[in-house]
């Protein structure tokens, strides 16, 4: 197949596994909603309300990884209990167009969420055009990270109930435990370089930073501080799960 | 010439304690344009072949070739002459047969004017324009598995794959399928079937493998494959008869509380009068390929399931 025709297909697939269900169970809307919006709102009640903003950043980030966790439990229940990613595999279409097609069906889950999050954060914490720009880049990165990891997990297992309990650890420590709703300085500065195992510690790093929100990880290595060190770790993170997704993804069974 | 090419294929599987060989040395050619069916029992190495030729398992050794390409090597080229019924495959339950058949054909890359026809006639022939655009959650198991063969063989691949096809379907709908798929090897294209319904593989097959133990023990036409049993006639007693009254008369045995006789034509009045002089009602007809396939893998298909 041609880049144009992956392209196509992997349209196709965001269409069929993303459009179709959402426009026929709105419903599933609401589930995306529901986690992070009961954050935000735990937050409003217990934290001083300067925190609030990291609460909706912390929001908008929860929901692009919850794409991640999305896809590991949609291409494991295709391929273990509907047999449907053998029927993509025996044909033209690519493992990078499947695994696009299914990345960009999760974001359509997401985006809903993620738009209600950005119009509450320009209400809150105003921001220029190019901060805006770079935050979404930040989250496409986000997006492609947290996609990549959750179909390179989701080819590791043969039993989908084994898959449940890995995914919600994976995600919950990707997007509840680290700096996501609260800035990194309120962890104790002994155990600061602990949040740099999460990735999402980055790419919250980051999107504070573009929605001018302070709070990132100081150290005396002026190298790793400001937000070319948090580009560099999000990016080198991207790229080892898309690699990982792309070439040590179990597309074939042993 | 052949499209398939199996040498020395074969597979071990090492996920439990210990191994299990699912296929050993298999050696198999299958010409272009056959309908070929794969016959064997449950474990028996049919779908771990299939899955090896469709390019979603690794084989342990030997080689295979789809239209002269190996498909361990070379999958990304394989994979644009296939198209695949997995065994127990499910739709996504929030589409429409009619969404089925015509994105799975988009994204393999049909033209929007190819997949409205082929969409259109799929439905047609496979009976399922009446619910089109119900959504499958809404469709009877034996719906669901029709449309999951519509979208696959509306393809027009140059090999198909078909593991199970007619699984969980009505008689009436196992025979609209076979027509839909002699259809589509009329046009051309090549069909791998396995499955369990030996009538089946009996009226659409023109070549079959036995597959027992990952061997295959047989390799050839069913009616040749009928003719190993060495009679022509299978003469069923409603109920149980004593078998030494029988035995003169060729191989007996019993089925389902039944007394069966394999013999030949000549037979047939006399063993007619043993069961009107019984009270017991016989029925006579060919035999089928489900003795010639249970002679030759030796114990009974149904215990063992």
């Amino acid at each position: 197949m041609s880049v144009r025709s992956q392209a196509y297909a992997a349209i196709r697939i965001c269409y069929f596994n993303g459009i179709i269900p959402l426009w026929r169970s709105p419903l599933l809307i609401a589930a995306v909603f529901l986690t992070p919006f009961s954050f935000l709102f735990f937050l409003f009640v217990i934290a001083p309300h300067a925190l609030f903003p990291y609460g909706v950043v912390g929001g908008i980030l929860f929901t692009t990884l919850f794409t991640g966790s999305g896809m590991l439990n949609d291409c494991a229940y295709l391929r273990l209990e509907r047999q449907l990613q053998q029927v993509f595999v025996a044909s033209p279409v690519t493992p990078l167009a499947y695994i696009l097609g299914m990345a960009l069906s999760e974001l359509a889950f997401s985006i809903p969420a993620m738009t209600l999050f950005l119009v509450i954060l320009f209400l809150v914490q105003p921001i220029g055009a190019a901060a805006g720009v770079a935050l979404v880049g930040v989250l496409l990165l986000t997006w492609l990270m947290a996609t990549s990891l959750g179909f390179f997990i989701s080819t590791l297992f043969s039993q989908l109930r084994e898959i449940w309990p890995v995914g919600t650890l994976v995600f919950s420590t990707l997007s509840v435990l680290p700096p996501i709703f609260y800035p990194a300085t309120e962890i104790p500065a002994d155990w600061r370089w602990v949040a740099y195992l999460a990735p999402s510690t980055f790419a919250a790093q980051l999107a504070d930073h573009f929605a001018g929100l302070g709070g990132a990880i100081t150290t005396s290595i002026p190298l790793l501080n400001g937000p070319w060190f948090d580009v560099v770790g999000l990016v080198g993170f991207t790229l080892l799960f898309g690699v990982a997704a792309l070439y040590f993804a179990r597309w074939r069974e042993p | 010439m052949a499209v398939l090419e199996a040498r020395g294929l074969g597979k071990t599987y090492r996920r439990g304690p210990r191994p299990v060989r699912a296929l050993d040395r298999v050696d198999l050619d299958i010409e272009r344009g056959r309908l070929f069916a794969f016959l064997g029992r449950n474990g028996a190495g049919k779908t771990t072949f299939i899955k090896i030729a469709a390019t979603l398992l690794l084989p342990s050794e030997g080689e295979l070739r789809l239209f002269g390409h190996d498909v361990v090597r070379e999958p990304s080229t394989v994979r644009r002459e296939m198209a695949l019924v997995p065994q127990e495959g499910k739709l996504f339950y929030h589409m429409t047969p009619r969404e089925h058949v015509r994105e799975y054909l988009r994204v393999r890359g049909a033209s929007a004017e190819t997949t409205k026809s082929r969409t259109d006639a799929i439905l047609d022939e496979m009976g399922l324009l009446p619910y089109q655009n119900t959504i499958a959650l809404r469709l009877s198991g034996g719906l669901q598995q029709r449309t999951l063969v519509a979208m696959v063989l509306a393809t027009e691949a140059p090999f198909l794959f078909l593991d199970e096809p007619t699984l969980g379907m009505d008689p009436f709908a196992r025979r609209q399928v076979w027509e839909v798929i002699r259809k589509v090897t009329g046009r051309g294209s090549t069909v791998l079937l396995t499955t369990h319904y030996l009538d089946e593989a009996e009226q659409l097959s023109e070549e079959l493998a036995v597959i027992e133990g990952g061997h295959i023990l047989y390799h050839g036409t069913g009616e040749a494959l009928k003719s190993t049993v060495g009679r022509e006639v299978r003469v069923q007693f409603a109920g149980s008869i004593r078998p030494e009254l029988l035995t003169s008369f060729g191989k007996v045995f019993a089925e389902r509380g039944r007394t069966v006789v394999l013999t030949t034509r000549s037979a047939v009045p006399e063993l007619t009068e043993i069961a009107l002089a019984r009270g017991t009602e016989v029925t006579v007809g060919p035999v089928a390929l489900e003795e010639a396939f249970l002679e030759l893998v030796g114990r009974g298909i149904e215990e063992e399931e």
